[in-house]
Order: C-alpha cells, then sequence, then structure tokens
C-alpha cells in the first residue's frame, strides 16, 4: 500500500511539472499580449513599452520566465500584470466566493440525482422513466445560459425578487439573520441553474447502474429468498450500484477551482472562474498559469482520491 | 428502509430550506419605492471591473469612470468641449523662443555674426517693424552665453529594442526672445534679418560629443534636435485654486501637481502617459499656487494631459512609501521595485474630486460617497456605487427593476425605450466612427479616383437603417463629428454605382464577359478583413461585398480573431481592405493616425496614407496654439482627406443612455429642470447636480 501511495505522489509530481510547462508555453504561444504592453492608447512610446515588459520579465527567454513565475509563485510573492496585486490572495479571495456556489450545486445534483435515477430503474419503461428521460435529455441538450435568462426574467417579473449577484444591493444594514438568508437566496437560482446539467447526467448514470446491477444473479438470490423488495433495492443493490460513483467524488475536487464562466458571468457572481476568463481577455499570466497549475494540482489530487477510495470501498482491489 | 427515507427526505429537506429563503429577501418593491435613502444613492453599472484607481497608472474605461470622480485635474472640458479651469482657476499661455549665435554665419550684408550684433539687429527689426506683427508681442530679448549640458538619448535599436546614449553638449551663445504668445511662425519671419540660409552653416559636430564614440554615426541623424539651431519653448503659467482640500484634510498645493509629474515620469511607476508629459522640459513653483510648465517644442494638445488628477504627494512620496513598506512587512528584495503599482493606494485613492472612496469589492462593486467639502459645493448625490454586472441582459433587468440607474441601449431597444413613459433617453455621437480602409501602398488602391469609386457604390444610408436602426450619422472625414475640427460643410460621397461604373471605365477597368471588371487581364479583386466578435462590421462586410459585387469588383471576405487580425494583418501592413473604426477625442492633433511618417509597421497608419499637403497641414496643427487658426486648419485637413478618400468614411454610432425619469437637475435654490446634455452631447457633464425625485415630475 505505501510504496505505491509514494511511487504514485512521486509521478504524480513528475506530470504536475510536465503540465505545468506546456501550460506555460501554450499560455505564451496564444497571439497576443498582456493588455498593458499592447495598449489601446496609441500616444504610448515604444521606451515605455520597453520598461513595462521589462518590469514584467517578458523581455526574457521563455524558459526563464517559467522560472521567476514558479520561483514567484513559491515564495508567495507573484504579482498579477493587471494590478500589481499578489495573485494568491485574490484567487484565494475569489475562491472563496464560489465555494457556496459549487457546494450547494454539488447537494442539489447528488441529492436530486439518486431518488430520481433509482426511481427510474426500478420502475423500468413506466410512464416515470420515460418522461424523466425525456427531461434529462432535454436539460442536457438546451444551454445552461438560456435557461439562466428564462430564470432570472422569471423571477424578476413574477416574484419580484433580486436574483443578480452574491447579495441584495443595499442590504448592509439589514440584521444578519436577513443577510444570511438573503446570501442563500441569491445562491439559489444560479446553483440550481448550474446543477441542472448535473442532475440530468448523474441521475442518467444512476438509473444505468442500477439497470446493470438488478439484473444480476445475487439481486435474484436475493428476491428468491424472499427478501422485501424495499430490502432487495436498497441494500442488496444499490451498495453495488454505488461504487463508481465513489471515484466521481474523486473528480469533483478540481471543480472547485474550475468556477463556472458563464454562470458567473450571468448572474454577476464575483467568483474564480470570472478572474479566470478575464485574466485570458487581457493575457494576465501570472493569474492565468497560477489557476492552472491549481486547477492541474487538484485533478491530480482528485483521481489519486478516488483510486484510493476505490480500494477502500471495493474489496476486490487491492494497491500494490 | 432507513437509506429509502434519507433517499427522499434529503432532497426535501433540501429544496424547503432553499426555496424558504425567498421570504427573507426584499422585493425590487420595497428597494426602490419603499427605502427613502434609495433617492440619494446612483448605482451605475458596468460591463468590467476598475483595474486600479490610481490615475497617473489606470489605463482603462472603468478605473478612469471612478478616478474622475475621486480625483481632478488642472483642467477639463467644458459643454462646448473647450478647456475650463477646475483646480487651475486660470492659465496663460507664452512662449521663449532660443536662437543659436551660429559662428561663421552672416547677414545679408555680408558682415559676420556675433552674439552682440544679433541681438542689436534683432532688437531694431522688431521695434521698426520690419518683422511684421512682432512688436506688440515681444516681452524680452536677451543674450545667453555659452554653457554645457550632460543628456541622455534613446536610440531605435533593431527588432524594436531601445539603447540609450550619454551626450555631453557645447551649448553655444544663444538670444532669447520671450514673446507673449506663441507664434510658430517667429523664425520664419526673423528670416528677413538672419536670411534664410541662416541653420545650413551650424556646425553641430563641434557642439556635441558622444560617449561612446563609437555611438557617434547613431546619433548623427538627431544631431539638429539636441542643439536646434530654432528653438521654441511654449510656456504655460497656471494659478491654482486656494483652500482646496484631499478627502483626507490636506491641503492641495503647487507640490502636489508636480508631484504627480514627477510621479508619471519616474521609470518605477510604469506609467502609460509618460508620453503625454515627455514634451515637458521642466517645471517650475513660483509659489504654492502658481506653477510654470516649460516645453520642450511646439505642441498644442500638450496641455489637454493637464486634465489627468492630482495625486496628493504627502500620501505617495518616498517617505510615505517606506512607512508603508515597513507596515506591510515588504521582503527586501521586493522593496527594490515597491513602487505607486503596488501601494494600497490604488486600491484606496484619496484625492479632491467631487466623490471620495469608500469601498470595492472586487467584480462586485465599488462604493464612492460624496465630498462634502468639495469647492464648487457638494453633489447632490449622497452616495455613488459603481456595480459590476458583466452581462448586458442581466444589466437591463437590474435597470428595468430599479436596482441601477441608467442602462445605455442597444440600437435595436432605443425605439422601444422611446416609447416608455418611464425613462428619459438621451442620444449622443460619441468620438468614434467606422470605415472601410484601404491599402494606400497597394498598385491597385494607390489612385484616389479608384477608392472615391468603391465608396460611391456603398449605400451608406441602408447600412445606417438596417444594421443600426438609424442610430448613426454619415460621417465625412477623420474627425469627431461632435468637435469643432469637423467640417459640416463638406458633403458625403453621393451613393452612385452607375457613376462609379463610369469612374472605372475610366480608369480602364472594362468589364469582360463573366460580368467583372477587368484590366490588362486582370480582375479587379481583392480581400475584405475584418476581427470577429463585432456583428456591426460584419453585415458591413457583407453589404460592402455585395455592393461592389453589382459593380463588378469581386470581393473575398474574411474575419479573424482581434489579436491575429493585429499580428498578422495590420501592424505587418498586409491587406487589402478592412472594416474598422476608430474611437478618439477631442483633440485636433491627428498626426499618428495620418502622417506619413507613422505609416511603418505597428503603427497607426497602417493604411500607409501619404499625401504632402495633409502632412504639413497635419505639422502645423499641432504646433498652433490659437484655436480660431487650429479650426481652420482642421477644417482644411478634413477637405484634403475627405477628397483622397484612403478611407470610405461610413458612420458615427449614436450611443443611448436611458435614465428614470425621476432624476432630474437640481439648482441650488432648490429649483430643478430636465437633465440637458452639454451641446457636445455628454450627458454626465452636470452629474454633480443630478438628484432623484421621489415622483416622476412633469415639465
Amino acid at each position: 500500500m505505501w510504496p505505491y501511495i509514494l511511487r504514485n505522489l512521486l509521478q504524480r509530481l513528475v506530470l504536475l511539472f510536465i503540465v505545468s510547462v506546456i501550460a506555460h508555453g501554450v499560455v505564451h504561444l496564444a497571439p497576443g499580449e498582456p493588455t498593458e504592453v499592447d495598449p489601446s492608447n496609441p500616444r504610448m512610446k515604444p521606451e515605455d513599452i520597453v520598461k513595462i515588459r521589462k518590469a514584467f520579465h517578458l523581455d526574457e527567454p521563455l524558459h526563464l520566465q517559467y522560472a521567476y513565475w514558479m520561483r514567484d509563485l513559491f515564495s508567495g510573492e507573484l504579482k498579477s500584470f493587471k494590478d500589481s496585486q499578489p495573485v494568491l490572495p485574490k484567487i484565494w479571495d475569489r475562491f472563496l466566493n464560489s465555494l457556496p456556489l459549487f457546494i450547494l450545486a454539488t447537494i442539489i445534483i447528488w441529492t436530486l440525482s439518486f431518488p430520481t435515477g433509482i426511481h427510474a430503474a426500478v420502475r423500468r419503461g413506466s410512464v416515470y422513466d420515460r418522461s424523466t428521460t425525456f427531461i434529462a435529455y432535454t436539460l442536457i441538450s438546451v444551454p445552461g445560459f438560456f435557461l439562466s435568462y428564462l430564470a432570472i426574467l422569471w423571477v424578476v417579473s413574477v416574484l419580484g425578487v433580486p436574483v443578480i449577484g452574491m447579495r441584495t444591493f443595499g442590504m448592509e444594514d439589514a440584521l444578519p439573520l436577513f443577510r444570511g438568508m438573503d446570501r442563500l437566496w441569491h445562491l439559489v437560482v444560479p446553483s440550481l441553474m448550474t446543477a441542472l446539467g448535473g442532475i440530468a447526467v448523474l441521475s442518467r448514470y444512476v438509473r444505468s447502474q442500477m439497470l446493470e446491477v438488478i439484473g444480476q444473479d445475487y439481486v435474484r438470490t436475493a428476491r428468491a429468498k424472499g427478501l422485501p423488495e424495499d430490502q432487495v433495492i436498497y441494500r442488496h443493490a444499490l451498495r453495488n450500484a454505488l461504487l463508481p460513483f465513489v471515484t466521481m467524488f474523486g473528480f469533483l475536487l478540481p471543480g472547485l477551482i474550475g468556477g463556472s464562466v458563464i454562470f458567473e458571468q450571468i448572474f454577476a457572481w464575483p467568483g474564480l472562474g470570472r478572474l479566470g476568463y478575464d485574466a485570458i481577455l487581457s493575457r494576465d499570466f501570472p493569474v492565468i498559469l497560477t489557476i492552472n497549475f491549481i486547477a492541474a494540482a487538484l485533478t491530480l489530487a482528485g483521481t489519486f482520491m478516488s483510486d484510493l477510495l476505490y480500494a477502500a470501498v471495493d474489496p476486490r482491489i487491492r494497491l500494490h | 428502509m432507513k437509506l429509502k427515507t434519507i433517499l427522499i427526505f434529503a432532497p426535501l429537506v433540501v429544496s424547503v430550506i432553499l426555496v424558504q429563503s425567498y421570504f427573507w429577501v426584499p422585493s425590487y418593491e420595497v428597494q426602490t419605492v419603499g427605502n427613502p435613502t434609495r433617492v440619494e444613492k446612483f448605482i451605475n453599472s458596468s460591463i468590467g471591473d476598475a483595474k486600479i484607481l490610481n490615475p497617473i497608472i489606470a489605463a482603462d474605461g472603468a478605473s478612469s469612470d471612478i478616478t474622475t470622480l475621486v480625483f481632478e485635474g488642472l483642467l477639463d472640458l467644458d459643454e462646448n468641449l473647450n478647456l475650463r479651469g477646475r483646480l487651475a482657476t486660470e492659465w496663460q499661455v507664452t512662449e521663449k523662443a532660443y536662437l543659436v549665435v551660429v559662428p561663421g554665419a552672416s547677414f545679408a550684408d555680408g558682415s559676420a555674426v556675433t552674439a552682440i550684433t544679433l541681438e542689436q539687429r534683432l532688437r531694431q527689426a522688431i521695434a521698426s517693424g520690419l518683422v511684421p506683427g512682432l512688436k506688440d508681442q515681444l516681452l524680452d530679448l536677451r543674450r545667453i552665453a555659452a554653457e554645457e549640458r550632460v543628456q541622455d538619448v534613446s536610440l531605435p535599436g533593431e527588432k524594436g529594442e531601445v539603447q540609450t546614449v550619454r551626450v555631453r553638449l557645447h551649448l553655444p551663445a544663444r538670444i532669447q526672445i520671450s514673446l507673449k504668445e506663441v507664434d510658430q511662425d517667429l523664425f520664419k519671419k526673423l528670416a528677413t534679418v538672419i536670411g534664410p540660409k541662416y541653420a545650413d552653416s551650424a556646425p553641430y559636430g563641434r557642439w556635441i560629443e558622444v560617449e561612446p564614440a563609437n555611438m557617434r554615426e547613431a546619433v548623427k541623424p538627431q544631431f539638429s534636435q539636441l542643439v536646434p539651431v530654432f528653438e521654441h519653448n511654449p510656456i504655460i503659467e497656471f494659478k491654482l485654486r486656494q483652500g482646496v482640500r484631499f478627502h483626507d484634510g490636506h491641503e492641495f498645493d503647487a507640490g502636489d501637481v508636480k508631484f504627480t509629474y514627477d510621479a508619471i515620469m519616474n521609470p518605477k511607476n510604469l506609467s502609460p502617459r509618460t508620453s503625454d508629459f515627455e514634451p515637458i522640459k521642466r517645471i517650475e513653483i513660483s509659489d504654492p499656487y502658481t506653477i510654470k510648465v516649460v516645453y520642450k517644442r511646439l505642441f498644442s494638445p500638450a496641455i489637454n494631459a493637464w486634465m489627468m488628477g492630482i495625486i496628493p504627494e504627502h500620501l505617495l512620496n518616498d517617505a510615505a512609501l517606506k512607512k508603508e513598506m515597513d507596515r506591510r512587512n515588504i521582503s527586501a528584495e521586493l522593496r527594490e521595485t515597491f513602487a505607486m503599482r503596488e501601494s494600497e493606494f490604488s486600491r484606496n485613492p484619496v484625492g479632491v474630486g467631487p466623490y471620495q472612496f469608500v469601498e470595492w469589492q472586487s467584480d462586485e462593486m465599488i462604493h464612492l460617497q460624496r465630498n462634502e467639502d468639495y469647492w464648487e459645493g457638494a453633489p447632490q448625490y449622497k452616495d455613488y456605487y459603481y456595480r459590476i454586472i458583466p452581462d448586458k441582459l442581466t444589466q437591463e433587468v437590474e435597470f428595468r427593476s430599479g436596482a441601477v440607474d441608467r442602462y445605455s441601449a442597444r440600437p435595436h431597444q432605443i425605439a422601444r425605450y422611446k416609447k416608455d413613459t418611464r425613462y428619459q433617453s438621451f442620444s449622443s455621437l460619441g468620438f468614434g466612427y467606422t470605415y472601410i480602409g484601404y491599402n494606400n501602398r497597394l498598385p491597385l488602391f494607390k489612385d484616389p479616383r479608384l477608392r472615391k469609386a468603391l465608396g460611391m457604390a456603398i449605400d451608406v444610408k441602408e447600412i445606417i437603417k438596417y444594421i443600426l436602426y438609424d442610430e448613426a450619422e454619415r460621417v465625412t472625414g477623420p474627425y469627431p463629428k461632435n468637435t469643432q475640427w469637423y467640417d459640416q460643410s463638406i458633403p458625403p460621397l453621393p451613393y452612385d454605382p452607375a457613376g462609379a461604373i463610369k469612374l472605372l471605365n475610366e480608369l480602364g477597368w472594362k468589364k469582360n464577359a463573366d460580368g467583372w471588371l477587368e484590366k490588362d487581364g486582370k480582375l479587379l479583386e481583392f480581400n475584405l478583413l475584418t476581427n470577429n466578435g463585432n456583428p456591426i462590421r460584419k453585415a458591413v462586410v457583407t453589404i460592402a461585398q455585395n455592393a461592389w459585387k453589382k459593380i463588378g469588383v469581386k470581393c473575398n471576405t474574411q474575419l479573424f480573431e482581434w489579436a491575429v487580425f493585429l499580428q498578422d494583418f495590420i501592424n505587418p501592413g498586409k491587406f487589402d481592405a478592412v472594416v474598422l473604426g476608430w474611437s478618439l477625442s477631442q483633440d485636433p492633433d491627428l498626426f499618428q493616425l495620418w502622417h506619413s511618417s507613422e505609416a511603418g509597421p505597428q503603427k497607426l497608419n497602417f493604411v500607409g496614407y501619404n499625401s504632402p499637403q495633409a502632412d504639413e497641414l497635419i505639422v502645423r496643427i499641432r504646433k498652433e496654439y490659437n484655436v480660431d487658426k487650429q479650426r481652420e486648419l482642421t477644417h482644411r485637413l478634413h477637405r484634403q482627406i475627405a477628397n483622397d478618400q484612403p478611407y470610405t468614411f461610413l458612420f458615427a454610432p449614436r450611443v443611448t443612455e436611458l435614465l428614470d425619469k425621476k432624476i432630474v437637475m437640481m439648482e441650488k435654490d432648490g429649483s430643478y429642470s430636465k437633465i440637458k446634455p452639454s451641446k457636445s452631447g455628454r450627458i454626465y457633464y452636470s452629474f454633480n447636480k443630478w438628484k432623484k425625485l421621489e415622483h416622476a415630475p412633469e415639465f
């Protein structure tokens, strides 16, 4: 077990290094330059631009730029091109904004998908099964931003309350309880919108997993023993059907850093996705690269974790 | 079964918790109508967040939206786009001109030029009226002894690098002539005394030493600029407003103005505005409220730079920055480069403007509060909020529900909003226009008649009507249409496809069997490009292609991502024709856009327009300090460019701003009137007087 963990960690570190080198190369290969050195102000002189390039180390060869980036990243002194503010606290602040959205969306996805999926599998071919299939495919094929616009228009015109942003504007003086509930409300619509696609996909997975397991011999055996149907489904079948989902938990991890550009954009949510998107548009290399680096690290950690989890829950698997 | 119960109840519980939160949220109704403090707040919305709230570093629109409220410049523009005093109460432009005593030169009568004789003869000639029009202008005329000076010169190296070389100047004796007003023709007039070839015998080699000596050849082209025989030094003397205080109570004076200039020129601060202040030779503080700015050369637009916000010296000087570094425990290595960009001031600005900074939540909102101590009287609105709403549609939703006070409507929405009685709308021309630019360097486009024919084939009226929903105006030349520099009397190109074909026939293009125009076996064919992501430009491309097809011109079209478009086509000048737009300012100087010297790679005259007449006008305009004369020159330039048709000038889009009808302009005596935009169309010109009433007024 331990040798496996150590070897695997080492491999992943090497992989992380390779990913960071490739990402660094790709970001610099993309056409366009940071807005600070490619200004719209025609009066700026080449001398001034040279000065700024130098301050940003943009005049150095790529491998040195990579070294500067790594040095600054690990000493915590990496600064954004845009406003010269430290990058890590900036990412941390945005991460804290995106986190509740992510958590709530995950809760909604996982709590809703299982009952609907299981029910559909048990009543295979029923009206319920067919209508959930229909709804799921509709949700998968209709773009999320379109549904979001409809939801916003509906909430604003019918319910008459704000949905945009992290809180209602101008609530600074209200009681903490009101403010807390207000924050929660502002989470509801965007996280539901983010979750819709997830629910559709995950409930399909649950359904097919369940169907596969229900057809197994041991389920027939359980039924033959005369166990109540609920016990057959929830104890014997569900437990085994759950196995693949354990691995999916590991893959949730990188989602933490990804944020959702489209939903954050539509709901004016000051999250990580927007930070990254704006950084890409203005070629703010330190921010883009750092977010990318953290995302890569989390992805590797996530797959590592799901390997371990799988071994823990499935006695047939042993790690060497 | 426990698991089953959990699976059923978990989603129920989650849903109930989420849905109940709805009942705690105040409705729009409560926020906007039932909230008495709401009328004292102005809530703006913006697509993007500000970057950095220091006016000397910021270069983006959102940052300047905020810095113009928090900071104030010496000058700004009045409702007719003329300069108006803000922190400066008055200003005066005078001139000191220098004439080098060239050894070995001789006067018309053959006698040798010496400092003493030159001074005497000039004095006599001016006093006697031999030199026209200078008698009343002359303030002073004197000799200045020779002197030494060391200076750095930057040389453009290969691949855009810049090299700096030190030169030692042995300045010869000079005559200093002080004038009441700037006169760019002074030395031309003095030619009656010194002769037209006075500068020819100037021994630059003796006056200039270059270290290291092997760089001498490289510096040589700049010799005549390093020790100019004729030198103009325009001088602006500003009288500053007294008793103005920064938001922290510290009084504003001439030291802050000089500090702002020094901060911009300090290479550590990486200010994108250095070039605006580069023409300044030095700044002298005469007393705490008088400051004199001496310029290196004639460059009239330089005064516009003083519209930039003045920053407080006491919060940003070396001592203050050192204190901040100590407080924040900045590491020794970072201390080296620590400058204004890194300072917390950039996220916590202090200025003298009508609003003071309160709070900034990144990508969410910026909150300002009115400055009760503002020198012109506190603004009407108590709070100013700048909300960042990156999506246009959600912006509109917030506007319609009353949580944002303004919205700039898109062309297709304007007709609908104009009918809506809840809102007032203001339509104004911006400083921009859209055009089709032809690569004037190519043999195909060399002839202005061909460019004119192509322009005549396009029905611009149709473009304005169907693509911009009539929210644009036809333009005929290079200046923004709402400035005085634009000559309104110049007629646009007529829409005349038949005339266009005739003109092309005259040029030797004849229709071939397939209906395409052909000359010497070659089709009249070219590529029309534009950038991706701009639907209006894309539509213009399609319309132009179709219009040209009708007269037998074959045009292929392509779209490119912006960065690729610039890098592969515009900067190297490798294109036939493009659809693009300019966004300009009230500045009459168009040197970078149209002068033939600016046609190289990476420069803005990328179409390669080259006209000696236009070049001369452009140079005269930037050297002219008299607005009336400047206007005359710009009108001539406009006509020249309209005749040459290097672009097909298309249209200037109109911007429509929507406001709640309850917002009015409140006077100090309590009477109010409808908001009146300035003549140039800026509605925020009188923003400090705006106030929102409880109910919509009737006018």
